[in-house]
C-alpha cells in the first residue's frame, strides 16, 4: 500500500512538473516549404538564443499540399504563428489573414529598416498591394539571382569556355552534345523555370519590361517581349535545350542529372550552391561546387547585351493574425529573418540573404566565397523576377509552353498574356 | 381493455424498436452530414458568389458557371476526360480480365506470385510512379530511349512533352498503374463462378473460346459493371498523375478536372470559379451514375450473388 502511495505521489509530482515546465515555455507555430534540414538548424540556433521560447515547425511540399493546407487553415481561422511566403500573388492570397509589419519591424530594426533591404526585394514585398497600401505583410529572408550555372570540369575537359555571344552559346551545345552530354537541360514542364529563362531574355530586349507589362505601361504583345519570345523559341529549335526538354522536370530530374555530371549548363539560381551543403555522398562536382560556375545569358541577338542579373525574394514569412497575438512569433520573425535563423540558413549556403550585411559564414571554399561575392554584388542590381497576378503568370506560362511546342505562334501567344493581363488589371 | 393494453404495448415496443434503429444509424448519418452533405452545400454556396479586390463576397448568381462553360480550357478538359474514360474503362477491363483468367487457370505454384506482382502498380506510391514514367518517356537520357536505341529508334521528343500526345501519354500510365485491380475483381469473380455450371458448359461441349465468352463473360458481369462505375469515378477524379508529371500542359493539353479545378482554387486563388468546377463535376458524376444503376442495375458486386 504504502509502494502504490509513493508511486502515485511520484507520476502526480511528474505530471505537474512536466505541465509547469510547459507552461513555463512558450511556442511558436511555424509553416513552410522551406528545406527542412536547413529549417531544423535555424530553429535549434533560435531556441539556443531564446531558451523561453518553442518552435513548433510543419514542412510541407509546396505543390499542393502547403497551398492547399494555407487556403483550409485561412478558411477555418488556424493558420499558424508565421507562414512562409512568395512575395507577389501568395502574399497577396492571404493578406486578410496576415499582419502588416511595419511598426515591429520599425521598433525591431529602427524607422530606416526596409532600407537595409535590396531595393527589388523591397519592390517585391509591395507587389500587388491595393493602391495606397503601402504596408508590408512579407518579411524577405533570402534572395536570389537567376543565371546560367555550367558544368566548368566538362567544359575544360571539351576546352569550351562559359558563352559570351549566341553562337558560342550554340556551339557550346553541340559540342557538349556530341561529346555525350545535356547541353542545357531546361525542366519545361515547370513553368517557373521557363518563366526565369524568358525573364532573361526580355529583360536582355529591355531591362524592365515585364514589369512595365505587369503594371499596363507597355503592352505584353510589345516588339521586345515578341523578340524574346522568338529567342525563346530558338533555344529548342537551335539544340540548345535538350531534345523532349517540354516533358522534363528541372527538380529532382534535371539537379539530379546536373548534379552527376551529365549535363553542361542549366537555367537555375543562387540556391544551386546549397547541393554542397546537402549530406554525403556528393558527387566530386557538388563537392565544395568545385564542378560548378555560372554566367549571365549571353546576348540572343546582335546589339543585346548579356542578360541582367534577375532575381529578388526566394522566400519570405508572414505573420498571421494568429501570430499577432503571440508577442513571441514576432520575435521568431525577426530572429528567422535577420537574425540567427538566417545565419545558419546562410551558413548552409542556402540562399543569398534579402537583409544586408548578412553573409555566410564558417566551412566554406574560396570558390564558394567569390561566388556568393559576385551575387552579391549582382542583387541590388536585379530585375525583378516575380508577378503581382498568378493569372497572369499561368498565361505567360501557357504562353512559353504553346510557342516552345509549336502550336502558338509569339504574337498570338502575347495576346493571350495581355488579355490575362488587362482583366487582372482591371479586377484590381 | 385487455386487447387494447396489448395494442399499445405493441405500439410502445415498436415505438422503441423504431428508435433503437434510428440511433444506430446516427452515427453513419452524422458522419454523412458533417463530411459530405455540408461541404457540397457550402461549395455549392461558395459557387453563386465571387470575390472583390478588398476581400469581399458579393452574390454573383450563375456568372462563375458561364464564365467556366464559356472558358475554353474547360472544353479541353472535357474532350480528355471523355478520351480517358473511354480508353482506360475498356483497356483495363480486357487486360485485367485476361490476366485473370490465365494467372487463375494456367498458374498452379506461382499464382500468388503473379496475383502480387500484376497488383504491384495499385499499391505502389502515384510520385514513384509519376518520377519512373517522366524518365521512361524522357528521350535522348531516358529508360525507354535505352532500350529503343538498340534497334536504331531515336525518341525526338518525350510523348509527356507534346501536346498532341500528352494525354495518351498519361492515359498510357495510368492503365499500367489500374490493370491490376481490374484482375483483382475478376479474380474475386472467377473464384465465385459456381464449378457446376461450368462443368454442366464443359458436359456440353463448351470448350476454350466458347467457354470464355458464352459461360465465363456474362457471370462475370457484375464485377464487369462494378469496374465500369469506378472506372467512370475515377475518371472524374483523375488528378495525382496528370499534376506530377505533366501539370496538366503543355499549354493545358493534357489539362483533367481535378488540376483545373486545383488551379483555379489553389494556384489562381479564384475559388469562386473552382466552387462551380467542382460542382460541375458533382453533377456530371451523379448523372452518370444514375444512368449506369438504370442500364446496368445495382447487382455490383464482384461475386455477383443476390442478398440472402
Amino acid at each position: 500500500m504504502r509502494k502504490m502511495l509513493f508511486l502515485a505521489t511520484t507520476i502526480l509530482a511528474a505530471a505537474l512538473y512536466s505541465a509547469f515546465a510547459n507552461a513555463e515555455q512558450k511556442e511558436v507555430t511555424v509553416w513552410s516549404w522551406f528545406v527542412q534540414s536547413t529549417m531544423e538548424k535555424s530553429i535549434a540556433a533560435f531556441e539556443k538564443a531564446h531558451p523561453d521560447i518553442k518552435v513548433k515547425y510543419t514542412y510541407y511540399n509546396y505543390s499542393p499540399e502547403y497551398i492547399t493546407a494555407l487556403k483550409a487553415a485561412a478558411a477555418s481561422g488556424s493558420l499558424p504563428d508565421v507562414i512562409g511566403l512568395q512575395p507577389g500573388s501568395l502574399t497577396q492570397q492571404y493578406r486578410e489573414n496576415l499582419e502588416a509589419v511595419n511598426e515591429r519591424a520599425a521598433k525591431q530594426w529602427g524607422d530606416k529598416w526596409a532600407e537595409k533591404i535590396f531595393p527589388v526585394n523591397r519592390k517585391q514585398m509591395l507587389m500587388g498591394n491595393p493602391k495606397g497600401d503601402e504596408n508590408y505583410y512579407i518579411i524577405p529572408q533570402e534572395s536570389q539571382v537567376l543565371c546560367i550555372w555550367y558544368n566548368r570540369k566538362i567544359f575544360e575537359k571539351l576546352n569550351l569556355s562559359p558563352p559570351k555571344t549566341y553562337a558560342d552559346l550554340k556551339a557550346a551545345a553541340k559540342a557538349l552534345t556530341d561529346g555525350g552530354y545535356i547541353p542545357m537541360f531546361q525542366g519545361a514542364a515547370d513553368g517557373w523555370q521557363n518563366e526565369n529563362v524568358f525573364l532573361m531574355l526580355a529583360n536582355q530586349f529591355s531591362p524592365g519590361i515585364v514589369d512595365k507589362a505587369q503594371a499596363g505601361e507597355s503592352p505584353w504583345t510589345a516588339p521586345e517581349l515578341v523578340a524574346a519570345m522568338k529567342a525563346w523559341k530558338g533555344l529548342f529549335d537551335d539544340g540548345i535545350f535538350q531534345q523532349g526538354a517540354l516533358g522534363a522536370h528541372a527538380y529532382p530530374t534535371g539537379a539530379q542529372l546536373f548534379a552527376q555530371g551529365k549535363v553542361g549548363m542549366m537555367a537555375l539560381g543562387s540556391w544551386w550552391m546549397q547541393e554542397s551543403k546537402f549530406p554525403p555522398p556528393l558527387s566530386e562536382f557538388v563537392q565544395n561546387m568545385e564542378g560548378f560556375d555560372f554566367f549571365y545569358m549571353p546576348p540572343v541577338k546582335d546589339g543585346n547585351s548579356a542578360s541582367p542579373p534577375v532575381g529578388g525574394i526566394d522566400i519570405g514569412y508572414g505573420l498571421t493574425k494568429n501570430g499577432g497575438k503571440n508577442p513571441e512569433a514576432w520575435t521568431f520573425l525577426a530572429e528567422f529573418t535577420n537574425g540567427v535563423g538566417l545565419q545558419e540558413a546562410l551558413n548552409d549556403l542556402n540562399d543569398l540573404p534579402a537583409f544586408d550585411g548578412n553573409a555566410p559564414k564558417g566551412d566554406i571554399t574560396d570558390h564558394v566565397k567569390d561566388m556568393s561575392a559576385r551575387f552579391m554584388a549582382d542583387l541590388p542590381k536585379a530585375e525583378n523576377q516575380r508577378f503581382a497576378s498568378p493569372a497572369v503568370a499561368e498565361a505567360l506560362d501557357n504562353a512559353l509552353a504553346g510557342v516552345a511546342a509549336g502550336s502558338t505562334e509569339p504574337e498570338a501567344a502575347l495576346a493571350a498574356v495581355q488579355a490575362a493581363s488587362e482583366k487582372a488589371l482591371a479586377a484590381k | 381493455m385487455r386487447a387494447g393494453t396489448a395494442v399499445q404495448a405493441a405500439k410502445r415496443r415498436s415505438a422503441s424498436k423504431a428508435s433503437t434503429v434510428y440511433l444506430f444509424a446516427l452515427p453513419a448519418t452524422l458522419l454523412f452530414v458533417v463530411f459530405i452533405a455540408y461541404p457540397i452545400l457550402w461549395v455549392a454556396g461558395e459557387s453563386l458568389y465571387t470575390g472583390t479586390a478588398d476581400g469581399r463576397a458579393v452574390f454573383a448568381g450563375f456568372a462563375n458557371y458561364t464564365t467556366i462553360l464559356s472558358d475554353p480550357t474547360f472544353w479541353i478538359v472535357v474532350r480528355n476526360m471523355v478520351l480517358w474514360g473511354i480508353i482506360t474503362i475498356p483497356v483495363q477491363m480486357l487486360i485485367g480480365g485476361l490476366l485473370a483468367y490465365f494467372i487463375e487457370r494456367h498458374t498452379h505454384a506461382l499464382r500468388g506470385f503473379f496475383r502480387t506482382m500484376f497488383f504491384l502498380p495499385v499499391v505502389t506510391s502515384v510520385s514513384v510512379i509519376s518520377l519512373v514514367w517522366v524518365q521512361i518517356y524522357a528521350p535522348y537520357y531516358g529508360i525507354a530511349q535505352e532500350y529503343l536505341k538498340h534497334v536504331g529508334i531515336v525518341m525526338m521528343t518525350s510523348p509527356i512533352g507534346d501536346p498532341k500526345t500528352a494525354i495518351y501519354a498519361l492515359i498510357v500510365v495510368n492503365i499500367w498503374q489500374w490493370t491490376g485491380f481490374s484482375m483483382l475483381m475478376y479474380i474475386a469473380g472467377i473464384a465465385n463462378l459456381p464449378s457446376e455450371v461450368l462443368d454442366a458448359a464443359r458436359i456440353d461441349g463448351a470448350r476454350g473460346w466458347r467457354l470464355g465468352v458464352h459461360v465465363i463473360v456474362p457471370m462475370l458481369s457484375p464485377a464487369t459493371k462494378s469496374l465500369l462505375l469506378l472506372g467512370v469515378i475515377g475518371t472524374l477524379q483523375t488528378f495525382p498523375i496528370v499534376h506530377l508529371m505533366t501539370g496538366g500542359g503543355p499549354n493545358r493539353a493534357s489539362e483533367v478536372f481535378g488540376t483545373f479545378i486545383f488551379k483555379q482554387s489553389f494556384v489562381l486563388g479564384d475559388t469562386a470559379s473552382g466552387a462551380a468546377l467542382s460542382v460541375i463535376v458533382l453533377v456530371i458524376a451523379l448523372v452518370l451514375s444514375l444512368v449506369q444503376i438504370a442500364l446496368l442495375g445495382a447487382r455490383l458486386s464482384p461475386a455477383g450473388k443476390d442478398e440472402p
